[in-house]
């Protein structure tokens, strides 16, 4: 308990010697023959005191699209990325881990998309799927479904055998076998995949949005358009909330995945 | 005289290992009897598993048959139920839905479900685990757990393949004398592998000795202890002793290095410590059709 609180306290620390030298050393003039010019200049990495005065100003109303807005567009962007890419991740991961012929034949595809870098397909995802919400979706689901599918596929294929001839014994068939078997074994090797797929789907939507962002806005879109006006202000406003919508979108996936997986050793209670 | 339940027929398995050719199991014979508590012993890697697997129609024999109540056995038989040495609980299944589960493929719902599950868990004295995670579980009560899993649907034939040896004595004598007592309740034809021969003679009616690999039966001995038996005042009798000294004389042969050294594995049995010497009736209590 006391070493908890020592870690918070050293944690909090940190935070405001950092903040505090940031907004002190970006305010004090340097020692230099040009006039006006700063220690370190708050052009590049902006102030904190700036950051929070951008903050209110682009969740005001003097723009077009609130900073509210853009991040409800990015989450939402992000989870349906997500969940379109784990369930077809898991339904083919499922069909190929379990039927070695077809594994066979796709499996040079496969690899040589899973190889391409996916930042490399933004422009014609972009040019396909326009300006919008679909774009950033697909970009988000081409990164999600390899992650999930080849964790499944790995799930499929590991199935113990005894568990399947013990199902059969106890009588039950194929159909059967594939509810009560197969598909929960690959089930938890899916689970296990969700808390890292949610990161980058979220990587994809933002990149997404560097592109082809415009129209619905979002968090990718504001970033992209404050390097166009050389506003750093802007910029740091986004990635604290990019940083922070990061953060409870892991941890909530987090939290299904625990509970999902509840009757895993590393799960249970401790004690 | 009972009905013959398995019939086992000049079986042979050979296993393909990197193009070579394994022998496994070599023109095995047996012939069980309706409600007969048969166990195989034998050294590891004798095949005995292998046999079991046939029986179990888990693989198919190179050479030779099983015949189940008179019918050759290609796929699981539906009268046979099977536990695993290993863990075959599914792990993501509380206690309650593991035991349900052969009911459910049946297609048993309802309050019937529920009461037969409620039953065999109380059974299996574990009563305060219906919701547990296998994994909250020891791994004496696992077992437990994949014993009623597997009785709950009444199989006739049971096949148990080396279910017990992967516990301590303690836990593993508690299970002796539940799996007695259920068996002496429901009378199953049961095939239990083990190379542990206290448990064989502590279980069997009749232990079938097998050779190393690959496995010929050696010996088919005739367990005349009475039943039903307390497994833990059983081992202090000297009939027990007797059992014990007749079937090791055999089976320790094979323990043996396989070749050059003649002194048996040191593997002395227990409470023959106390055993008197005289034991030389031995061979009557044969029933003679070894290989």
């Amino acid at each position: 308990m006391n070493e908890k609180l020592k870690i918070n306290f050293w944690r909090l620390a940190i935070l405001v010697v950092g903040v505090g030298a940031w907004e002190w050393l970006t305010g004090i003039k340097a020692v230099s023959k040009i006039p006006g010019l700063y220690f370190i200049d708050p052009f590049f990495i902006s102030r904190p005191s700036k950051i929070v005065e951008r903050f209110f100003y682009l969740n005001s109303d003097k723009v077009r699209l609130t900073l509210w807005q853009m991040l409800l567009s990015t989450v939402e962007s992000t989870f349906i990325g997500f969940f379109v890419g784990v369930s077809t991740g898991f339904v083919a991961g499922l069909v190929l881990g379990r039927n070695d012929r077809l594994a066979r034949i796709f499996e040079p595809y496969i690899i040589a998309f899973n190889s391409l870098p996916r930042i490399a397909l933004v422009p014609l995802v972009t040019m396909i799927f326009g300006f919008g919400l679909l774009a950033k979706v697909v970009l988000a689901w081409m990164i999600v479904f390899f992650i999930v599918f080849f964790n499944t596929f790995q799930g499929a294929r590991s199935v113990d055998p005894d568990l399947i001839h013990s199902a059969r014994f106890l009588g039950a068939r194929e159909g059967q076998i594939m509810r009560t078997v197969i598909i929960p074994s690959a089930l938890a090797w899916t689970f296990a995949s969700l808390t890292p797929s949610i990161s980058f789907a979220l990587i994809g939507v933002v990149i997404g949005e560097f592109i082809g962002g415009e129209s619905g806005g979002g968090i990718g879109y504001l970033i992209i358009s404050s390097l166009g006006t050389l506003n750093s202000a802007d910029m740091m406003v986004s990635l604290i909330v990019l940083a922070i919508t990061g953060i409870v979108m892991a941890l909530g996936i987090k939290q299904v995945e625990m509970r999902l997986l509840r009757w895993r050793p590393e799960y249970q209670p401790k004690g | 005289m009972s009905r013959l339940r398995i019939q086992i027929g000049d079986l042979s398995k050979t296993f393909r290992e990197g193009g070579r050719e394994v022998p496994a199991v070599s023109r095995v014979s047996l012939d069980i009897l309706d409600k007969e508590f048969v166990a195989l012993v034998g050294p590891s890697g004798c095949g005995k598993s292998t046999i079991l697997n046939m029986i179990g129609g888990l693989i198919a024999p190179s050479d030779g048959q099983v015949l189940i109540d008179g019918s050759a056995v290609r796929d699981v038989p539906r009268q046979v139920g099977y536990v695993f040495q290993k863990d075959t609980v599914f792990p993501w299944r509380t206690v309650t839905r593991n035991i349900a589960l052969g009911l459910e493929y049946r297609g048993v719902a309802g309050p019937e479900q529920e009461r037969r599950v409620a039953e065999a868990i109380r059974l299996a004295g574990l009563s305060g685990f219906e919701e547990a995670f296998p994994a909250t579980l020891s791994g004496g009560m696992r077992q437990r757990v994949a014993l009623m899993r597997t009785l709950i649907v009444e199989p006739e034939i049971l096949l148990m393949d080396e279910p017990f040896g992967a516990l301590d004595t303690h836990t593993k004598l508690g299970l002796h004398a539940e799996l007695l007592a259920l068996w002496e309740a429901k009378h199953q034809t049961v095939v239990f592998v083990t190379h542990d021969l206290s448990e064989a003679i502590t279980l069997a009616d009749r232990i079938v000795v097998l050779t190393r690999r690959p496995g010929k039966i050696k010996l088919i001995h005739e367990v005349k202890l009475p039943r039903p038996r307390d497994v833990i005042k059983l081992r202090e009798t000297d009939e027990y002793a007797q059992e014990y000294s007749q079937i090791w004389r055999v089976l320790g042969e094979e323990f043996a290095p396989p070749e050059g050294g003649s002194a048996p594995l040191p593997a002395p049995p227990p409470g023959l410590a106390r055993a008197k010497p005289a034991l030389e009736q031995g061979g009557s209590a044969d029933t003679g059709h070894a290989v």
